[in-house]
């Protein structure tokens, strides 16, 4: 009788239905689903409120006037707000410019009259701008919201009338892999947010940005290749070089202009020096490609890998982190040799010292690997000795790859020990997983002479990793120097990498004490191939402004930035930036740009209101400083909610045994 | 008799043990969850007592890979939470954790800390605008920030950024507060900025 035999298993799940009926506090339909626009207390959701109407958009039209000249962009753009509206309205656009750009002009037309712009305190530009906007007068006001992101404010635009706003910045346009590339943002990002970014913005219509590009080109070289890369263009020759220019002004908004160009022959290395003079300083900048890399005549190299198997690699950081690893081993050619070391609360090693790359060898590392698994503390001290232990075999050049996912206690101690062993060697650290200590790894990176890698995404990890370990295959240039004319020390912006790698262009701002003399030249060594390289570069003096000072001060200012934000003395660092800032007219974190006219135009009576220009949606790379969300809910209500409907049907179950056994029993 | 009506509660005896012994093991398991919060942050706040008494590199237990680095005081009822560094799955069963990418509290950015909803950042759904949440960092130094802005983020569509010129403190967890689930999309995002 099979089916009665059954029979228990269908009431059991009989009852385990009525239970799930029996409890709608927990498993009610509407906790799951709740979404944004449900959520009961409506101050939740407050920015996003409907409950004014959708007035006629303020429009923006952009124009680029961009002059290259040599390796300097000067660029120009302007944009005009126009109010189709009734109100007298205050525009704001948001703009995102690379990180090294120079915002040091500002300048606002109305109809033929034109109002430059001061370089101001923040905060006193601010209230500069407010007191204007109150009193009806025209005013515009350019801000630095982040390193690479500025927004452009423009008080009391008239009904049906438009002002126009011109800011001028400068750029670097470095050699990269034989090529040059000019990239204008067109791509405005999405409304600042206090703290979520939204990564899928509304997109601008070509109807509601129009664009004007206009490009004169002067590399100083004929151009061999020149490519648009997203928008059509027509180029023309001229005296200097090229004029490129948009072929219609209804360009997609949605992506940034990219232009593209390479010189007609490539020598060896490719290093050029310009200084200017600006007070009593002169100011250089130098650009260097190096030489390209001939794959026969590579050191061979001593890889260390460093891996941390601490308990906060569990999950995906620790297969990455693997994957990662046995790529790198995969990719050491046979006259290398390596080791790799793991570590948590101690520290132990595939082999006692480093080995040749042979079959056996990458085998054994293959099972060293598949075998890793985290677990334990963080001590990062032991792995690094153990890396240390030997000296680096002659003639190879040592590298150490330190994967891990950061969380330290000690970074000092570690840092300074790291800078006190390193010798010849290079230390690389790679950050896997959403939070990585950057600090530490950084500083690391820095005492070591190597380079950084944050890998924040898992799908980021193969591509990433395959970056570092090709690059850190040919050093082109090992232990770069710079001697300058007369041994004078040169102020450096940054500091500069020790190294250079195959397609990695090196950009040195330098401010020099005294005034340059004619037909001097910088002397550039190091090592390559094991043999020492010497490379003498004229310096070019450029007499009118060009605005080297200004992209020294730049620098300068993002060294400060990144000295503050890592610990450094915030009101020195302040200070120093608000001074170089004011002194190089620039627009920083802590000066902004603000030109006010001199007449009232709004009648008092009227009321102003504000309006956000519509924006675009951005290129990917400028959300670089966003960070994802953890995973921050636990199963415990779920099993809570299990256990109890469990026992209950245990106790349901009893029942009728109990009742039935008393009954049995009489 | 009493025989054939053993044999016939055979299964159902079976089932109720199986029963018994599942809701056990997932009951000690989901209290496991709440007792290693609480125990956890007692420890730490304990950790923090003494590293702000001068003990070099003070861990909550011994085998710990996190140090605290912040004390949270949040909303009107002042609720103390004890922030850990490093946003790890490990470090949240403990405590609201620091996303280490981020600054910390009272520099100028965004910095950004995270908590489960079903234990420590439950006090969130209580938070409005205007509420007060203080910091304290372990060298002694307190900041006190004002509750701006509270929204429901979509983590397929969103991400935190870390700019601003201005210290500035969001604090997130999962979304809705009483989902039985885990591993949804939404967060509860509260951004104070310093006041």
């Amino acid at each position: 009788m099979p089916a009665l035999q059954l029979t228990p298993w269908k009431r059991l799940a009989n009852w385990l239905r009525v239970l799930v009926l029996l409890s709608p506090v927990w498993v009610s339909p509407a906790a799951f689903t709740a979404q944004p626009d449900d959520v009961q207390s409506g101050s939740l959701l407050l920015k996003s409120s409907p409950d004014a109407p959708p007035a006629e958009a303020m429009r923006v039209q952009s124009s680029f006037q961009v002059q290259v000249t040599g390796n300097l962009a000067r660029v120009r753009v302007s944009q005009q707000f126009s109010n189709p509206s009734d109100d007298w309205v205050e525009g704001l656009y948001v703009f995102p410019l690379s990180t090294d750009a120079a915002v040091d002009e500002l300048v606002m037309h109305i109809g033929d009259r034109v109002i430059r712009g001061d370089i101001r305190k923040r905060d006193e530009a601010r209230a500069v701008y407010e007191q204007a906007r109150s009193e009806g007068r025209h005013a515009s006001l350019v801000d630095q919201e982040r390193p690479n992101m500025f927004t452009a404010s423009v008080a009391n635009i008239a009904p049906h009338s438009a002002i126009s706003v011109e800011i001028a910045y400068l750029e670097t346009i470095p050699n990269r892999d034989g090529r040059y590339t000019l990239r204008l943002p067109l791509a405005i990002t999405p409304r600042y947010n206090p703290s979520v970014v939204n990564a899928t913005p509304e997109r601008v219509t070509g109807e509601q940005q129009r664009v004007n590009i206009d490009v004169e080109l002067a590399p100083g070289f004929p151009v061999q290749s020149l490519d648009s890369l997203h928008h059509s263009v027509v180029a023309t020759n001229d005296a200097l070089g090229k004029h490129v220019r948009l072929s219609s002004s209804q360009v997609p908004a949605d992506r940034d202009f990219e232009l593209v160009w390479a010189p007609a022959s490539v020598t060896d290395v490719q290093g050029a020096v310009f200084a200017e003079r600006s007070g009593d300083a002169t100011y250089a900048l130098l650009m260097l490609s190096p030489p390209q890399q001939d794959a026969q005549v590579v050191e061979p190299r001593e890889v260390e890998f460093i891996i941390d198997t601490s308990g906060s690699m569990q999950g995906p950081s620790i297969e990455q982190a693997r994957a990662a690893l046995q790529m790198g081993i995969d990719r050491l050619t046979e006259k290398d040799r390596f080791n790799v070391i793991r570590f948590s609360s101690d520290a132990s090693s595939l082999f006692e010292v480093p080995r040749q790359v042979s079959q056996t060898t990458r085998a054994l590392a293959k099972d060293f690997i598949a075998a890793l698994s985290a677990d334990g503390g963080t001590e990062m001290r032991p792995p690094l000795q153990l890396a240390f232990a030997t000296a680096p075999a002659t003639g190879f050049l040592r590298q150490i790859v330190f994967i891990t996912d950061g969380s330290v206690g000690n970074e000092t101690e570690i840092v300074s020990y790291i800078r006190q062993k390193i010798g010849n060697g290079r230390l690389f650290t790679v950050g896997i997983g959403a939070s990585p200590n950057a600090f530490f790894l950084q500083e690391a990176a820095a005492a070591g002479r190597g380079s950084y890698t944050f890998i924040a995404e898992r799908d980021q990890v193969q591509a990433r990793m395959q970056d570092l370990f090709r690059k850190i295959e040919s050093p082109a240039l090992l232990d770069l120097s710079l001697q300058w004319p007369g041994s004078v020390t040169a102020e450096l912006a940054s500091n500069m990498p020790g190294d250079l790698y195959s397609g990695d262009p090196l950009v040195v701002l330098a401010r020099l004490p005294g005034l340059p003399e004619r037909n001097q030249v910088l002397t550039l060594s190091g090592r390559t191939h094991g043999v020492a390289w010497v490379h003498q570069v004229p310096i070019v003096s450029v007499t009118d402004q060009a605005g080297i000072a200004k992209l020294w001060a730049r620098e300068r200012i993002a060294t400060l930035t990144r000295q503050r934000n890592f610990g450094g003395d915030a009101a020195e660092a302040q200070a120093g930036i608000v001074d170089l800032a004011l002194r190089h007219h620039l627009v920083s974190e802590f000066t902004s740009l603000v030109a006010v006219d001199a007449t009232p135009v709004r009648p008092p009576e009227a009321d102003a209101r504000s309006e956000q220009a519509p924006t675009s949606a951005p290129a990917g790379s400028y959300w670089s400083k966003t960070t994802g969300f953890a995973k921050t809910a636990t199963s415990a209500g779920l099993e809570l909610l299990i256990g109890c409907a469990c026992l209950a049907f245990a106790a349901l179950l009893f029942l009728p045994l109990a009742v039935s056994r008393r009954v049995g029993g009489r | 008799m009493r025989r054939a009506i053993c044999q016939s509660w055979r299964p159902r005896v079976l089932a109720m043990i199986v029963a018994l012994v599942i809701g056990t093991v997932c009951l000690v398991d989901g209290c496991w969850v709440y007792a290693k919060a609480l125990l956890a942050q007692e420890l730490i706040g304990a950790a923090w007592q003494r590293s702000r008494a001068g003990e070099q590199d003070a861990k909550p237990w011994w085998w710990a890979d996190t140090r605290p680095v912040a004390k949270l005081v949040i909303g009107r009822g002042a609720r103390e939470l004890m922030v850990l560094e490093g946003a790890s799955g490990r470090n949240l069963a403990f405590g609201p954790v620091h996303d280490a990418a981020s600054v910390l509290p009272g520099r100028p950015g965004n910095s950004v800390i995270e908590g489960h909803r079903d234990t420590h950042f439950r006090v969130l759904r209580e938070l409005k605008p205007g509420d007060p949440i203080s910091v304290e960092l372990s060298d002694g130094k307190r900041f006190s920030f004002v509750v701006v802005d509270l929204r429901v983020a979509d983590i397929r569509q969103s991400r935190i950024s870390l700019g601003g010129e201005r210290p500035r403190l969001t604090l997130v967890t999962c979304y809705p507060f009483d989902a039985i689930r885990a591993g949804g999309p939404l967060r509860y995002v509260v951004t104070a900025e310093q006041g």
